[in-house]
Protein backbone atom coordinates (compact mmCIF):
# COMPACT_ATOMS: atom_id res chain seq x y z
CA UNK A 1 0.00 0.00 0.00
CA UNK A 2 2.74 2.32 0.73
CA UNK A 3 6.72 2.09 0.64
CA UNK A 4 8.59 1.05 3.48
CA UNK A 5 10.22 4.71 4.27
CA UNK A 6 6.64 5.96 4.59
CA UNK A 7 5.93 2.98 6.75
CA UNK A 8 9.27 3.81 8.81
CA UNK A 9 8.51 7.29 9.07
CA UNK A 10 5.14 6.97 10.22
CA UNK A 11 6.11 4.45 13.27
CA UNK A 12 9.03 6.08 13.97
CA UNK A 13 6.67 9.28 14.92
CA UNK A 14 4.43 7.13 16.95
CA UNK A 15 7.17 5.61 18.36
CA UNK A 16 8.65 9.37 18.74
CA UNK A 17 5.20 10.61 20.20
CA UNK A 18 4.91 8.11 23.02
CA UNK A 19 8.37 8.84 24.15
CA UNK A 20 8.62 12.44 24.36
CA UNK A 21 4.97 12.49 25.21
CA UNK A 22 4.68 10.09 28.16
CA UNK A 23 8.18 11.73 29.33
CA UNK A 24 6.46 15.64 28.92
CA UNK A 25 3.54 14.22 31.14
CA UNK A 26 6.00 12.55 33.67
CA UNK A 27 7.98 16.11 34.04
CA UNK A 28 4.84 18.38 34.06
CA UNK A 29 3.31 16.25 36.87
CA UNK A 30 6.64 16.14 38.47
CA UNK A 31 6.84 19.86 38.80
CA UNK A 32 3.34 20.11 40.02
CA UNK A 33 4.01 17.79 42.34
CA UNK A 34 6.81 19.99 43.42
CA UNK A 35 4.56 23.09 43.26
CA UNK A 36 2.29 21.64 45.30
CA UNK A 37 4.36 20.32 48.05
CA UNK A 38 5.99 23.91 48.46
CA UNK A 39 2.86 25.89 48.17
CA UNK A 40 1.09 23.19 50.81
CA UNK A 41 4.48 23.59 53.09
CA UNK A 42 4.14 27.71 52.71
CA UNK A 43 0.61 27.98 53.66
CA UNK A 44 0.81 25.81 56.54
CA UNK A 45 3.84 27.74 57.84
CA UNK A 46 3.42 31.33 57.17
CA UNK A 47 -0.15 31.98 56.45
CA UNK A 48 -1.74 29.22 59.06
CA UNK A 49 -2.33 32.20 61.75
CA UNK A 50 -6.04 33.10 60.58
CA UNK A 51 -6.95 30.01 59.67
CA UNK A 52 -7.77 28.71 63.76
CA UNK A 53 -9.50 31.82 64.09
CA UNK A 54 -11.82 31.67 61.04
CA UNK A 55 -12.45 27.95 61.84
CA UNK A 56 -12.98 28.93 65.73
CA UNK A 57 -16.09 30.70 65.69
CA UNK A 58 -17.04 28.12 63.75
CA UNK A 59 -15.74 25.19 65.88
CA UNK A 60 -16.65 27.63 69.03
CA UNK A 61 -20.27 28.06 68.17
CA UNK A 62 -21.18 24.24 67.51
CA UNK A 63 -20.25 22.83 70.77
CA UNK A 64 -22.16 25.89 72.77
CA UNK A 65 -24.89 25.50 70.65
CA UNK A 66 -25.43 21.58 71.30
CA UNK A 67 -25.55 20.96 74.64
CA UNK A 68 -27.91 23.47 74.26
CA UNK A 69 -29.74 21.51 71.70
CA UNK A 70 -28.73 18.73 74.06
CA UNK A 71 -30.37 19.66 77.23
CA UNK A 72 -33.35 20.99 75.28
CA UNK A 73 -34.04 17.74 73.66
CA UNK A 74 -33.18 15.93 77.02
CA UNK A 75 -36.08 18.20 78.61
CA UNK A 76 -38.35 16.87 75.56
CA UNK A 77 -37.44 12.82 75.79
CA UNK A 78 -37.63 13.13 79.54
CA UNK A 79 -41.52 15.04 79.58
CA UNK A 80 -42.64 12.60 76.61
CA UNK A 81 -41.50 9.40 79.04
CA UNK A 82 -42.89 10.80 81.89
CA UNK A 83 -45.66 11.60 80.02
CA UNK A 84 -45.83 8.13 78.42
CA UNK A 85 -45.17 6.74 81.53
CA UNK A 86 -48.15 8.78 83.24
CA UNK A 87 -50.76 7.24 80.89
CA UNK A 88 -49.91 3.80 81.93
CA UNK B 1 -50.54 13.04 -11.26
CA UNK B 2 -47.14 14.80 -11.16
CA UNK B 3 -47.69 16.63 -7.75
CA UNK B 4 -48.46 13.20 -6.40
CA UNK B 5 -45.24 11.70 -7.65
CA UNK B 6 -43.28 14.65 -5.97
CA UNK B 7 -44.79 13.99 -2.84
CA UNK B 8 -43.74 10.29 -3.20
CA UNK B 9 -40.11 11.88 -4.12
CA UNK B 10 -40.11 13.91 -1.20
CA UNK B 11 -40.73 11.16 1.39
CA UNK B 12 -38.30 9.14 3.66
CA UNK B 13 -39.04 6.03 2.01
CA UNK B 14 -38.09 6.59 -1.59
CA UNK B 15 -34.68 8.90 -1.06
CA UNK B 16 -33.45 6.29 1.86
CA UNK B 17 -30.34 4.41 1.10
CA UNK B 18 -28.84 1.65 2.94
CA UNK B 19 -26.18 3.77 4.87
CA UNK B 20 -28.70 6.05 6.05
CA UNK B 21 -30.62 3.49 7.21
CA UNK B 22 -27.85 1.45 8.80
CA UNK B 23 -26.83 4.80 10.65
CA UNK B 24 -30.70 5.34 11.97
CA UNK B 25 -30.46 1.67 13.46
CA UNK B 26 -27.33 2.35 15.41
CA UNK B 27 -28.75 5.68 16.29
CA UNK B 28 -31.87 3.66 17.97
CA UNK B 29 -28.95 1.02 19.19
CA UNK B 30 -26.73 4.06 21.35
CA UNK B 31 -30.77 5.20 22.38
CA UNK B 32 -31.35 1.45 24.04
CA UNK B 33 -27.57 2.06 25.62
CA UNK B 34 -29.00 5.30 27.17
CA UNK B 35 -31.79 4.80 28.47
CA UNK B 36 -32.37 0.99 29.17
CA UNK B 37 -28.32 -0.12 30.00
CA UNK B 38 -27.81 3.43 31.98
CA UNK B 39 -24.55 4.43 29.53
CA UNK B 40 -23.47 7.55 30.27
CA UNK B 41 -27.51 8.80 29.33
CA UNK B 42 -26.24 12.59 29.72
CA UNK B 43 -24.85 12.23 26.47
CA UNK B 44 -25.42 9.55 24.69
CA UNK B 45 -29.59 9.98 24.59
CA UNK B 46 -28.43 13.52 22.16
CA UNK B 47 -25.71 11.66 20.32
CA UNK B 48 -28.09 8.69 19.55
CA UNK B 49 -30.84 11.50 18.94
CA UNK B 50 -28.95 13.29 16.76
CA UNK B 51 -27.57 10.26 15.07
CA UNK B 52 -30.96 9.43 14.02
CA UNK B 53 -32.19 13.31 13.03
CA UNK B 54 -28.52 13.49 10.83
CA UNK B 55 -29.06 10.53 9.27
CA UNK B 56 -33.27 11.50 7.84
CA UNK B 57 -32.91 11.35 4.28
CA UNK B 58 -33.61 14.53 2.51
CA UNK B 59 -33.66 16.33 5.81
CA UNK B 60 -29.96 17.58 5.34
CA UNK B 61 -29.95 18.70 9.16
CA UNK B 62 -26.33 17.80 9.47
CA UNK B 63 -25.19 19.21 6.07
CA UNK B 64 -23.94 22.90 5.08
CA UNK B 65 -26.02 25.31 2.71
CA UNK B 66 -23.95 24.27 -0.44
CA UNK B 67 -24.04 20.58 0.66
CA UNK B 68 -27.73 20.77 0.74
CA UNK B 69 -28.34 22.48 -2.58
CA UNK B 70 -25.82 20.23 -4.10
CA UNK B 71 -28.11 17.11 -3.42
CA UNK B 72 -31.35 18.59 -3.75
CA UNK B 73 -29.81 18.80 -7.53
CA UNK B 74 -32.59 21.40 -8.55
CA UNK B 75 -30.73 21.61 -12.11
CA UNK B 76 -30.82 25.26 -12.52
CA UNK B 77 -29.49 26.01 -9.03
CA UNK B 78 -26.17 23.42 -10.13
CA UNK B 79 -26.06 25.06 -13.74
CA UNK B 80 -26.31 28.17 -11.76
CA UNK B 81 -23.21 27.19 -9.02
CA UNK B 82 -21.20 25.35 -11.87
CA UNK B 83 -21.09 29.10 -13.82
CA UNK B 84 -19.90 30.80 -10.48
CA UNK B 85 -17.31 28.16 -9.69
CA UNK B 86 -16.20 28.43 -13.47
CA UNK B 87 -17.16 24.95 -14.58
CA UNK B 88 -18.78 23.99 -17.41
CA UNK B 89 -21.92 21.28 -17.40
CA UNK B 90 -21.51 19.11 -14.40
CA UNK B 91 -23.33 16.52 -13.56
CA UNK B 92 -23.51 15.55 -10.26
CA UNK B 93 -24.06 17.52 -6.68
CA UNK B 94 -20.14 15.14 -5.58
CA UNK B 95 -18.90 16.71 -8.54
CA UNK B 96 -19.38 20.26 -7.91
CA UNK B 97 -18.60 19.72 -4.25
CA UNK B 98 -15.59 19.01 -4.99
CA UNK B 99 -14.99 21.64 -7.13
CA UNK B 100 -16.22 23.86 -4.58
CA UNK B 101 -13.53 22.45 -1.96
CA UNK B 102 -11.08 23.56 -4.30
CA UNK B 103 -12.63 26.87 -5.16
CA UNK B 104 -11.43 30.46 -3.95
CA UNK B 105 -12.79 32.39 -1.37
CA UNK B 106 -14.87 34.76 -3.82
CA UNK B 107 -16.31 32.07 -6.28
CA UNK B 108 -17.13 30.30 -2.44
CA UNK B 109 -19.04 33.55 -2.05
CA UNK B 110 -20.66 33.92 -4.90
CA UNK B 111 -21.61 30.06 -4.53
CA UNK B 112 -23.12 30.61 -1.14
CA UNK B 113 -25.26 33.51 -2.34
CA UNK B 114 -26.34 31.22 -5.13
CA UNK B 115 -27.96 28.82 -2.68
CA UNK B 116 -28.88 31.06 -0.46
CA UNK B 117 -31.34 32.83 -3.08
CA UNK B 118 -32.16 29.34 -3.97
CA UNK B 119 -33.74 28.52 -0.41
CA UNK B 120 -30.88 26.31 0.88
CA UNK B 121 -29.52 27.28 4.37
CA UNK B 122 -27.27 25.05 6.61
CA UNK B 123 -28.79 22.47 8.56
CA UNK B 124 -29.48 22.89 12.48
CA UNK B 125 -27.40 19.87 13.55
CA UNK B 126 -24.54 21.67 11.64
CA UNK B 127 -25.16 24.78 12.62
CA UNK B 128 -24.52 23.42 16.08
CA UNK B 129 -21.62 21.77 15.49
CA UNK B 130 -20.09 24.87 14.11
CA UNK B 131 -20.78 26.76 16.89
CA UNK B 132 -20.11 23.80 19.42
CA UNK B 133 -17.39 21.91 18.51
CA UNK B 134 -15.89 23.19 15.42
CA UNK B 135 -14.91 26.85 17.57
CA UNK B 136 -13.97 24.09 20.40
CA UNK B 137 -16.03 26.00 22.94
CA UNK B 138 -18.24 23.62 24.03
CA UNK B 139 -15.66 20.81 25.44
CA UNK B 140 -14.01 23.65 26.80
CA UNK B 141 -17.15 25.05 28.30
CA UNK B 142 -17.73 21.95 29.96
CA UNK B 143 -14.03 21.11 31.45
CA UNK B 144 -14.40 24.24 33.09
CA UNK B 145 -17.71 22.87 34.93
CA UNK B 146 -15.61 19.83 35.79
CA UNK B 147 -13.37 22.03 37.54
CA UNK B 148 -15.85 23.76 39.60
CA UNK B 149 -16.91 19.79 40.55
CA UNK B 150 -13.87 18.84 41.13
CA UNK B 151 -12.36 18.73 44.84
CA UNK B 152 -8.55 19.10 44.80
CA UNK B 153 -8.60 18.01 49.09
CA UNK B 154 -7.48 14.55 48.14
CA UNK B 155 -4.92 15.38 46.01
CA UNK B 156 -3.28 18.30 48.09
CA UNK B 157 -3.48 16.09 50.85
CA UNK B 158 -1.17 13.03 49.04
CA UNK B 159 0.80 14.97 46.23
CA UNK B 160 2.37 11.90 45.50
CA UNK B 161 -0.89 10.56 43.82
CA UNK B 162 -0.18 12.64 40.55
CA UNK B 163 2.18 9.88 39.73
CA UNK B 164 -0.13 7.42 38.98
CA UNK B 165 -2.40 10.22 37.10
CA UNK B 166 0.85 10.15 35.12
CA UNK B 167 1.10 6.58 34.81
CA UNK B 168 -2.45 6.07 34.02
CA UNK B 169 -1.96 8.57 30.48
CA UNK B 170 0.12 5.56 29.36
CA UNK B 171 -2.68 3.97 27.54
CA UNK B 172 -2.92 6.88 25.58
CA UNK B 173 0.93 6.68 24.45
CA UNK B 174 0.45 3.14 23.60
CA UNK B 175 -2.62 3.03 21.57
CA UNK B 176 -1.15 6.11 19.20
CA UNK B 177 1.59 3.34 19.05
CA UNK B 178 -1.08 0.59 18.18
CA UNK B 179 -2.84 2.67 15.67
CA UNK B 180 0.31 3.71 14.03
CA UNK B 181 1.15 0.59 13.75
CA UNK B 182 -2.37 -0.48 12.34
CA UNK B 183 -1.15 1.46 9.17
CA UNK B 184 2.07 0.60 8.91
CA UNK B 185 1.09 -2.96 8.59
CA UNK B 186 -1.49 -1.93 5.79
CA UNK B 187 -4.42 -3.01 7.84
CA UNK B 188 -6.12 0.71 8.46
CA UNK B 189 -4.93 4.07 7.44
CA UNK B 190 -4.41 6.26 10.27
CA UNK B 191 -2.14 9.16 9.84
CA UNK B 192 -0.39 10.19 13.07
CA UNK B 193 -2.93 12.99 13.47
CA UNK B 194 -5.70 10.27 13.92
CA UNK B 195 -3.67 8.17 16.13
CA UNK B 196 -3.40 10.66 18.45
CA UNK B 197 -6.49 11.20 18.08
CA UNK B 198 -7.77 7.64 19.24
CA UNK B 199 -5.22 7.41 21.49
CA UNK B 200 -6.94 10.39 23.67
CA UNK B 201 -9.80 7.39 24.38
CA UNK B 202 -7.47 5.82 26.40
CA UNK B 203 -7.71 9.61 29.22
CA UNK B 204 -11.42 8.30 29.69
CA UNK B 205 -11.98 11.92 29.29
CA UNK B 206 -15.09 12.94 26.92
CA UNK B 207 -14.16 16.44 26.61
CA UNK B 208 -10.93 16.25 26.26
CA UNK B 209 -10.95 13.34 23.66
CA UNK B 210 -13.75 15.52 21.85
CA UNK B 211 -11.67 18.78 21.72
CA UNK B 212 -8.61 16.91 21.16
CA UNK B 213 -10.25 14.90 17.80
CA UNK B 214 -11.99 18.15 16.56
CA UNK B 215 -8.61 19.98 16.31
CA UNK B 216 -7.01 16.52 14.98
CA UNK B 217 -8.95 14.64 13.03
CA UNK B 218 -12.46 15.94 12.81
CA UNK B 219 -13.76 13.12 10.49
CA UNK B 220 -13.18 10.90 13.03
CA UNK B 221 -14.79 12.87 15.99
CA UNK B 222 -18.16 10.87 15.84
CA UNK B 223 -16.47 7.02 16.14
CA UNK B 224 -13.60 8.56 18.90
CA UNK B 225 -16.67 10.21 21.07
CA UNK B 226 -18.87 7.23 20.93
CA UNK B 227 -15.83 4.98 21.92
CA UNK B 228 -14.70 7.22 24.34
CA UNK B 229 -18.23 7.35 26.07
CA UNK B 230 -19.50 3.99 26.08
CA UNK B 231 -16.18 2.81 27.66
CA UNK B 232 -16.69 5.35 30.23
CA UNK B 233 -19.77 3.50 31.18
CA UNK B 234 -18.39 0.29 30.74
CA UNK B 235 -15.46 1.05 33.50
CA UNK B 236 -16.97 -0.92 36.35
CA UNK B 237 -16.83 -3.92 34.04
CA UNK B 238 -13.41 -3.76 32.06
CA UNK B 239 -11.36 -2.46 34.95
CA UNK B 240 -12.09 -4.86 38.35
CA UNK B 241 -10.64 -8.45 36.24
CA UNK B 242 -7.45 -6.34 35.00
CA UNK B 243 -7.39 -5.09 38.67
CA UNK B 244 -7.62 -8.13 40.66
CA UNK B 245 -5.23 -9.83 38.04
CA UNK B 246 -2.41 -7.98 38.93
CA UNK B 247 -2.54 -7.41 42.11
CA UNK B 248 -2.21 -10.22 45.23
CA UNK B 249 -5.43 -10.55 47.39
CA UNK B 250 -2.44 -9.12 50.62
CA UNK B 251 -1.95 -6.22 48.50
CA UNK B 252 -5.74 -5.32 47.89
CA UNK B 253 -5.96 -5.59 51.72
CA UNK B 254 -3.93 -3.01 52.26
CA UNK B 255 -5.41 0.03 54.67
CA UNK B 256 -4.55 3.43 53.91
CA UNK B 257 -3.41 6.05 56.67
CA UNK B 258 -5.96 8.75 57.34
CA UNK B 259 -5.31 11.92 54.87
CA UNK B 260 -4.57 15.39 56.18
CA UNK B 261 -7.10 18.30 56.56
CA UNK B 262 -6.58 20.46 53.51
CA UNK B 263 -6.94 23.94 54.26
CA UNK B 264 -9.46 26.29 52.20
CA UNK B 265 -6.11 28.68 51.33
CA UNK B 266 -4.14 25.46 49.95
CA UNK B 267 -7.70 24.58 47.75
CA UNK B 268 -7.65 28.52 46.55
CA UNK B 269 -3.61 28.66 45.82
CA UNK B 270 -3.90 25.18 43.92
CA UNK B 271 -5.66 26.39 40.54
CA UNK B 272 -3.47 28.68 40.11
CA UNK B 273 -0.11 27.55 41.08
CA UNK B 274 -1.40 25.10 37.96
CA UNK B 275 -2.39 27.73 35.92
CA UNK B 276 1.04 29.25 36.19
CA UNK B 277 3.23 26.29 35.76
CA UNK B 278 0.89 25.98 32.61
CA UNK B 279 1.75 29.00 31.05
CA UNK B 280 5.01 28.55 31.72
CA UNK B 281 5.63 25.40 30.17
CA UNK B 282 2.86 23.77 28.48
CA UNK B 283 1.10 26.50 26.28
CA UNK B 284 -0.83 23.87 24.77
CA UNK B 285 -2.83 22.82 27.22
CA UNK B 286 -3.79 26.33 28.27
CA UNK B 287 -7.72 25.96 27.03
CA UNK B 288 -8.35 23.29 28.36
CA UNK B 289 -6.70 23.56 31.76
CA UNK B 290 -7.30 27.22 32.03
CA UNK B 291 -10.83 26.73 32.02
CA UNK B 292 -10.71 23.74 34.68
CA UNK B 293 -8.99 25.96 36.47
CA UNK B 294 -10.97 28.96 36.05
CA UNK B 295 -14.28 26.18 37.15
CA UNK B 296 -12.01 25.06 40.24
CA UNK B 297 -11.25 28.53 41.43
CA UNK B 298 -14.74 29.46 41.03
CA UNK B 299 -15.51 26.95 43.03
CA UNK B 300 -13.14 26.99 46.10
CA UNK B 301 -12.67 30.95 46.53
CA UNK B 302 -16.47 30.98 47.79
CA UNK B 303 -17.34 35.17 46.52
CA UNK B 304 -18.61 33.85 43.62
CA UNK B 305 -21.06 30.73 44.42
CA UNK B 306 -23.69 31.71 42.02
CA UNK B 307 -21.26 31.29 38.93
CA UNK B 308 -19.71 27.88 40.34
CA UNK B 309 -23.76 26.98 40.59
CA UNK B 310 -24.70 27.86 37.30
CA UNK B 311 -20.67 26.15 35.77
CA UNK B 312 -21.36 23.16 37.15
CA UNK B 313 -25.23 22.57 36.75
CA UNK B 314 -27.45 24.95 34.08
CA UNK B 315 -23.89 25.95 31.90
CA UNK B 316 -22.69 22.25 32.05
CA UNK B 317 -26.20 20.90 30.79
CA UNK B 318 -27.10 23.29 28.62
CA UNK B 319 -23.33 22.49 26.58
CA UNK B 320 -24.30 18.87 27.09
CA UNK B 321 -27.41 19.09 24.85
CA UNK B 322 -26.12 21.13 22.34
CA UNK B 323 -22.49 18.96 22.39
CA UNK B 324 -24.44 15.33 22.21
CA UNK B 325 -26.64 16.85 19.13
CA UNK B 326 -23.42 17.97 17.55
CA UNK B 327 -21.33 14.58 18.18
CA UNK B 328 -24.42 12.94 16.75
CA UNK B 329 -24.48 15.20 13.51
CA UNK B 330 -21.08 13.84 12.68
CA UNK B 331 -22.84 9.98 12.45
CA UNK B 332 -23.23 9.97 9.36
CA UNK B 333 -23.61 7.14 6.79
CA UNK B 334 -20.30 7.45 4.75
CA UNK B 335 -18.00 8.60 7.74
CA UNK B 336 -19.21 6.02 10.64
CA UNK B 337 -19.67 3.03 8.11
CA UNK B 338 -16.07 2.35 7.59
CA UNK B 339 -13.63 -0.14 8.61
CA UNK B 340 -11.77 2.83 10.50
CA UNK B 341 -14.39 2.79 13.47
CA UNK B 342 -14.54 -1.05 14.06
CA UNK B 343 -10.36 -0.14 14.59
CA UNK B 344 -11.17 3.28 16.86
CA UNK B 345 -13.89 0.52 18.73
CA UNK B 346 -10.90 -1.95 18.98
CA UNK B 347 -7.76 0.27 20.13
CA UNK B 348 -10.06 2.52 22.55
CA UNK B 349 -10.37 -0.08 24.64
CA UNK B 350 -6.87 -1.67 24.52
CA UNK B 351 -6.49 2.22 25.25
CA UNK B 352 -8.27 1.49 28.59
CA UNK B 353 -6.93 -1.90 29.52
CA UNK B 354 -3.29 -0.30 29.20
CA UNK B 355 -4.14 2.93 31.43
CA UNK B 356 -5.56 1.21 34.06
CA UNK B 357 -2.71 -1.65 33.92
CA UNK B 358 -0.28 0.89 34.38
CA UNK B 359 -1.89 3.09 37.21
CA UNK B 360 -1.75 -0.22 38.81
CA UNK B 361 1.58 -1.45 38.63
CA UNK B 362 2.86 2.05 39.18
CA UNK B 363 0.61 1.77 42.76
CA UNK B 364 2.57 -0.95 43.53
CA UNK B 365 5.55 0.05 42.88
CA UNK B 366 4.91 3.20 44.90
CA UNK B 367 3.60 0.77 47.45
CA UNK B 368 7.29 -0.87 47.08
CA UNK B 369 9.10 2.49 47.82
CA UNK B 370 6.63 4.58 49.75
CA UNK B 371 6.99 4.96 53.74
CA UNK B 372 3.13 5.62 54.17
CA UNK B 373 1.22 2.00 52.22
CA UNK B 374 -0.54 2.62 49.23
CA UNK B 375 -3.10 0.44 48.25
CA UNK B 376 -2.53 -0.54 44.01
CA UNK B 377 -6.08 -0.42 43.61
CA UNK B 378 -6.00 3.59 44.10
CA UNK B 379 -3.99 3.17 41.15
CA UNK B 380 -6.60 2.22 38.47
CA UNK B 381 -8.57 5.55 39.24
CA UNK B 382 -5.63 7.23 37.32
CA UNK B 383 -7.47 6.98 34.10
CA UNK B 384 -9.86 10.06 34.99
CA UNK B 385 -13.42 8.80 34.12
CA UNK B 386 -14.28 10.60 37.53
CA UNK B 387 -16.26 9.29 39.85
CA UNK B 388 -16.86 6.44 38.45
CA UNK B 389 -12.90 4.85 38.22
CA UNK B 390 -12.93 5.92 42.07
CA UNK B 391 -15.54 3.56 42.93
CA UNK B 392 -14.23 0.70 40.94
CA UNK B 393 -11.13 0.85 43.03
CA UNK B 394 -13.51 1.36 46.43
CA UNK B 395 -15.83 -2.05 45.54
CA UNK B 396 -12.85 -3.85 44.59
CA UNK B 397 -11.19 -2.94 47.78
CA UNK B 398 -14.43 -3.61 49.73
CA UNK B 399 -14.54 -7.12 47.98
CA UNK B 400 -10.76 -7.82 49.82
CA UNK B 401 -11.48 -6.22 53.08
CA UNK B 402 -14.98 -5.23 54.04
CA UNK B 403 -13.39 -2.30 56.33
CA UNK B 404 -11.05 -1.14 53.83
CA UNK B 405 -13.15 2.50 52.19
CA UNK B 406 -10.56 3.78 49.62
CA UNK B 407 -12.86 5.78 47.98
CA UNK B 408 -11.27 9.12 48.98
CA UNK B 409 -7.69 7.85 48.74
CA UNK B 410 -8.65 6.75 44.94
CA UNK B 411 -10.27 10.76 44.44
CA UNK B 412 -6.59 11.79 44.62
CA UNK B 413 -5.56 9.87 41.41
CA UNK B 414 -8.65 10.21 40.01
CA UNK B 415 -8.31 13.93 39.61
CA UNK B 416 -4.80 13.82 38.77
CA UNK B 417 -5.99 11.04 35.52
CA UNK B 418 -8.15 14.50 34.30
CA UNK B 419 -4.94 17.10 34.73
CA UNK B 420 -2.78 14.33 33.53
CA UNK B 421 -5.10 13.58 30.14
CA UNK B 422 -5.16 17.21 29.18
CA UNK B 423 -1.50 17.38 29.79
CA UNK B 424 -1.02 14.66 27.45
CA UNK B 425 -3.72 16.27 25.04
CA UNK B 426 -1.53 19.46 24.99
CA UNK B 427 1.47 17.30 24.49
CA UNK B 428 -0.34 15.27 21.43
CA UNK B 429 -1.43 19.31 20.05
CA UNK B 430 1.98 20.82 20.00
CA UNK B 431 3.81 17.74 18.93
CA UNK B 432 1.47 16.57 15.73
CA UNK B 433 0.90 19.85 14.74
CA UNK B 434 4.96 20.23 14.66
CA UNK B 435 5.27 17.24 12.82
Amino acid sequence: MQDPAVQETLLQQGVNLMLLGMGTVFVFLTLLVIAMTLMSAIVQRYFREPEPEVAAPGTGSTPTRSPAGDTQLLAVIKAAIDQHRGKK
Amino acid sequence: MNTVLNLWHDTGVYQVSGGELVMILVGFGLLFLAIRKGFEPLLLVPIGFGCILANIPGAGLALSAIENAAYAADPEVLAAIAQALGAGAVDSGNELLQLYADAGGGARYQVLQIAAQAGHSDGMLYTFYRVAIDSGVAPLVIFMGVGAMTDFGPLLANPKTLFLGAAAQFGIFATVLGAVGLSAAGLMDFSVADAAAIGIIGGADGPTAIYVSSLLAPELLGAIAVAAYSYMALVPMIQPPIMRALTTREERRITMTQMRRVSKREKITFPLVLLILVALFLPTAAPLLGMFCLGNLMRECGVVERLSDTTQNALINITTIFLGLAVGSKLAADKFLDPKTLGILCLGIVAFGIGTACGVLMAKLMNRFSKTPINPLIGSAGVSAVPMAARVSNKVGLEANPQNFLLMHAMGPNVAGVIGSAVAAGVMISMVSGM
